[in-house]
């Protein structure tokens, strides 16, 4: 689980250059909640691309989170990012004045689609490439909403679980109260990450790793001492996730198909 | 290079490893870039410049396999790169289509205007990141053959993860064993480096000392589909020292002097080529192959 933070925070700084230079871009774009995951990607998008090269988009749904958007502008500050401070209240809501709900669930997954919606729309306004926020810990828990926060250009911290970010965060030096704060997807006032998933995130990444890293198998995790309903918990949220992490299926039914006897790389002459 | 009796007392040569990030995909530009490199390599006097694994094509090429394949003695590039090798002896990585219509990940080392040698991949990795075996075909042999320098030995990558292939070039005879790499960097360490680092330079320690021959490894950097690729190319010496390293993120032009002494001086301390015993191996390994059962 321990990282060497000065080579990872250079590789993920040389990615992201690499990357955005090779499909033609100088400018990297993110959404910034005040958050750990958004904010170690500023730093890591500052870093490579100079901070006059990253756009931090603030997309708070009214004054509802008014301490992250404090955050947010903090981090902005102290890095010299450029942002832009977009309430999603008045479209989110013109919505659901037409198709009223009291899911949560509902609410919040519009709410991360709405900032995906304006993030590509100013992605294109601005000709900046996304840069995704996403750690390994919610990629494989499939806990992020799809074609919302899920989606982006490139992902950079994709292979680091969420007790890594933090390392990062601590090595590059991110203001302590986004360090230390707990953490939550925004879905609604209140909500924790680690409440809704029903574990802490150093118990959730400790199993993890050793269930994925190092390939431990289900049996052995519990003889190891990894409680079973935790272990049993993780591999359902994991196998019930595919369908996030991939593309959709294609009825494969030509000679020849996209995504399965088609096999161009992604970097392909860029 | 200087041979006996020229300006010193012991047959000095410089190595020149090209630690590139290959443009995928574009043969062309990645021409141009050897074509720089061989210049800025002569320039500082090298005899002999290395390439990484397909070096001309960048590696993670899927179908782009076959578009890209060449062959060998009739593709312009290669004739360029044959022509080049009159000035130093050149080896590089490329998608060679033999005649037989099959494509190979094949290594060509060129040297005074002659193309000498071609190794073609013999293992592919096909396992977790990798998918080699479904876009090449396999080779078949490890030949040591001679060069201006020192009868030497190719391998290619996973190639030389094999001790048993490394053990091939040891009974051919080889003094120089040299590995092309295109090596992705994998699991995190406490060094500035990818946790992969340390086993390809273990193996480098290993085979270098236990072969009493120079291992020459020409990793490569850069990203590709995300993949970081390790870098960190070195030359061992005889002696299993390491005698130069490149870095382990960057692009880099590592030049090192190699003195071809300290192979005789290491075989006089450590007489494993002097005790090797192949038959008795041979006939063994036989004698297992014959037990196989599936």
């Amino acid at each position: 689980m321990k990282i060497n933070a000065s080579f990872v925070k250079k590789l993920l700084a040389r990615f992201i250059a690499t990357e955005l230079s090779r499909f033609g871009y100088e400018n990297g774009i993110l959404g910034l909640s005040g958050g750990i995951d958004s904010t170690v990607a500023a730093y890591l998008g500052a870093l490579a691309l100079g901070p006059d090269h990253v756009i931090g988009l603030i997309m708070p749904y009214g004054d509802t989170f008014g301490r992250d958007v404090d955050d947010a502008e903090a981090v902005a500050s102290a890095l010299g990012i450029k942002t832009r401070l977009i309430d999603i209240s008045p479209s989110v809501d013109a919505y659901y004045t037409r198709f009223a709900t009291d899911s949560r669930v509902l609410k919040g997954n519009k709410m991360a689609r709405e900032r995906m919606s304006i993030l590509y729309d100013f992605s294109e306004r601005e000709k900046a490439l996304i840069i995704g926020t996403s750690n390994k810990t919610e990629l494989l828990l499939g806990y992020g909403t799809l074609h919302g926060d899920m989606a982006c250009a490139i992902n950079p911290m994709g292979d680091l679980y969420k007790t890594q970010v933090r390392i990062l965060g601590g090595h590059l030096g991110i203001p302590d109260q986004v360090l230390n704060k707990t953490p939550t997807a925004g879905l609604w006032e209140g909500q924790t990450d680690e409440q809704e998933l029903g574990l802490s995130y150093t118990e959730i990444d400790e199993i993890l790793y050793h269930m994925i890293d190092k390939r431990i198998p289900r049996r052995e995790l519990i003889g190891q001492g990894f409680e079973e309903a935790k272990v049993d918990r993780l591999i359902h949220l994991i196998k019930g996730a595919e369908f996030k992490r991939r593309m959709p299926p294609i009825a494969k039914i030509s000679e020849r198909s996209v995504g399965h006897d088609f096999l161009y790389p992604y970097d392909w002459d860029k | 290079m200087k041979r006996k009796g020229e300006c010193d007392n012991f047959p000095t040569m410089k190595v020149a490893l090209a630690q590139t990030a290959p443009h995928l995909g574009n043969p062309n530009k990645n021409f141009q870039r050897h074509k720089e490199l061989i210049d800025q390599a002569k320039a500082a006097g090298a005899d002999l410049l290395i390439f990484p694994e397909l070096s001309l094509t960048g590696y993670t090429l899927k179908d782009l396999t076959q578009d890209l394949a060449v062959q060998v003695d009739s593709d312009p590039m290669m004739n360029e790169f044959r022509l080049m090798s009159r000035e130093l002896a050149l080896v590089l990585g490329f998608v060679e289509e033999k005649d037989n219509g099959l494509c190979y990940n094949s290594a060509a080392y060129f040297a005074g205007g002659e193309l000498l040698h071609v190794h073609r991949k013999v293992y592919l990795p096909n396992y977790g990141m990798f998918e080699e075996a479904k876009f090449f075909a396999q080779g078949r042999n490890f030949h040591t053959f001679d060069t201006p320098f020192a009868p030497t030995g190719l391998m290619i990558c996973y190639d030389f993860l094999h001790y048993g292939a490394c053990y091939l070039h040891f009974a051919g005879g080889a003094d120089m064993i040299i590995v092309l790499s295109a090596a992705p960097g994998r699991g995190f360490s406490e060094d500035d480096a990818f946790a992969t680092c340390h086993m390809w330079e273990l193996m480098g320690e290993t085979i270098s000392r236990f072969s009493t021959a120079f291992v020459i490894y020409c990793n490569r950097v850069g990203f590709e589909d995300g993949k970081a690729f390790a870098g960190g190319s070195f030359i061992y010496s005889p002696a299993g020292e390491l005698l130069g390293r490149a870095s382990y993120t960057d692009e880099e032009l590592l030049i090192q002097d190699v003195d071809l002494d300290l192979i005789r001086t290491a075989r006089k301390k450590l007489p494993y080529r002097r005790d090797n015993k192949p038959e008795i191996i041979l006939e063994a390994l036989k004698r297992i192959v014959s037990r196989y059962e599936d």
